[in-house]
């Protein structure tokens, strides 16, 4: 299920390869690329809401739109102010996909063990009835 | 587990699938990395606001280590190819063999055949002390290493003391040779390359021996950072390729009244 997005991602990557788009160069250049930081921790996000079964589309699709923008506007005003903001947004944004890819690492680590606790208990359950099951040696 | 009653903006359960709206939206943040990369064609523009060890790291990146090999493996054949076609020439007469020996003798002064001869080897290396058990030493000091400025000077004492042909690390030292420092490495007629440098130089063994051997000299200063930094043999026989970098001139032609 995880790997839907990341093929989705390289398709992305592929699309726009494939149309030829140029990359965007200078200073917007810039601003792109912290909208990708951004758009990055969006998503990480939206995927562990999805874990946490608290996912809502309206809220991701606003959140990933919103951010992106503003983390723009965040830098360029940086750049107009002389305060280097991009360094606040990257710092700010990095910590924050830290944070979702480590929750969604324990998520996943939860979700696993479980599952082989699950299976180990059922094995259990089943031999027993079977060695329940086996008719006395000696009548 | 994370206490969302506390956040009122999130509901305690909801049943709608992520995959697919995370699925479009990293379609769309998939373009825009490609978008943003820094690539070949927007480099130039974005390297000023790039902090400075970026900057570096793509300066080392203009250069592709392929296409230089398979250049000048071409430049190679198309320069023996050349001498093979001049030789073939002069030996319809007498005049162009004439013309073909200073043609030939041109060439391996200016750089552009491979010769041989005996001649010294110096080796360079960037010496480790923190390794070394001088202990606690933990920054290295900028004497410790080799720099471009090291190699450019033992290049001009060689020639200063009669090297007739010099190459360094296997690239030939000719008219147009260039020593520059890229971060941590050096540009040798554009091509990278790092400690251990070494420097070959065609002529007498013993003249070139004493001459990079003096007091004072180029090689001492390095001694006295470390004497393991520098190490010198002369060589009986020793082969130098030959350059192999570009030779076409934009702006150079001969004067007017050379007849």
């Amino acid at each position: 299920m995880i790997l839907i997005p990341i093929v989705a991602l390289i398709l992305g990557a592929m699309i726009a390869i494939a149309i030829n788009v140029p990359a965007v160069p200078g200073i917007y250049g810039q601003y792109l690329a912290i909208a990708c930081l951004a758009g990055f921790d969006t998503i990480c996000g939206g995927i562990r809401a999805g874990m946490e079964d608290k996912f809502r589309r309206a809220v991701f699709v606003s959140g990933f739109i919103s951010n992106v923008v503003i983390a723009s506007f965040l830098a360029w005003l940086g750049f107009k102010i002389y305060i280097n903001l991009f360094l606040a947004v990257a710092l700010v944004l990095g910590a924050r996909i830290f944070t979702n890819l480590s929750l969604i690492r324990r998520y996943g680590l939860t979700k696993w063990e479980d599952a082989r606790e699950r299976r180990r208990l059922q094995a259990q359950a089943q031999s027993q009835s079977v060695a329940n099951a086996q008719p006395e040696p000696n009548p | 587990m994370l206490g969302n009653s506390v956040n009122p903006f999130v509901r305690k359960i909801s049943k709608e699938s992520w995959v697919l709206p995370v699925s479009g939206m990293c379609l769309v943040l998939g373009f825009m990395i490609s978008l943003a990369w820094v690539t070949g064609r927007n480099r130039t523009s974005r390297e000023n606001y790039l902090s400075p060890d970026q900057r570096q790291s793509v300066n080392e990146a203009t250069m592709d280590v392929d296409q230089f090999q398979r250049l000048s493996a071409e430049v190679t054949t198309l320069q023996s190819q050349k001498t093979r076609l001049e030789n073939a020439l002069s030996k319809t007469g007498g005049q162009s063999k004439v013309l073909n020996d200073s043609l030939q003798e041109l060439k391996a002064f200016a750089g552009l055949t491979p010769v041989e001869g005996p001649g010294v080897m110096i080796t360079l290396h960037d010496s480790h002390p923190a390794s070394e058990g001088m202990g606690g030493n933990f920054g290295v000091s900028p004497d410790f290493i080799i720099h471009d400025v090291d190699v450019l000077k033992v290049v001009n004492e060689l020639v200063a003391s009669g090297a007739e042909a010099v190459s360094v690390n296997n690239h030939r030292v000719a008219g147009n040779t260039s020593f520059r420092c890229v971060g941590t490495t050096i540009l040798v007629n554009d091509i990278k390359i790092a400690s251990p440098v070494v420097v070959r130089g065609i002529g007498d063994p013993n003249t070139l021996l004493g001459a990079m051997n003096m007091p004072g000299g180029v090689l001492a200063e390095i001694r006295q950072t470390d004497p393991r930094m520098v190490q010198i043999e002369t060589v009986k026989d020793q082969e130098l390729p030959e350059f192999v970098g570009s030779t076409t001139r934009h702006f150079l032609k001969p004067a007017k009244d050379v007849k």
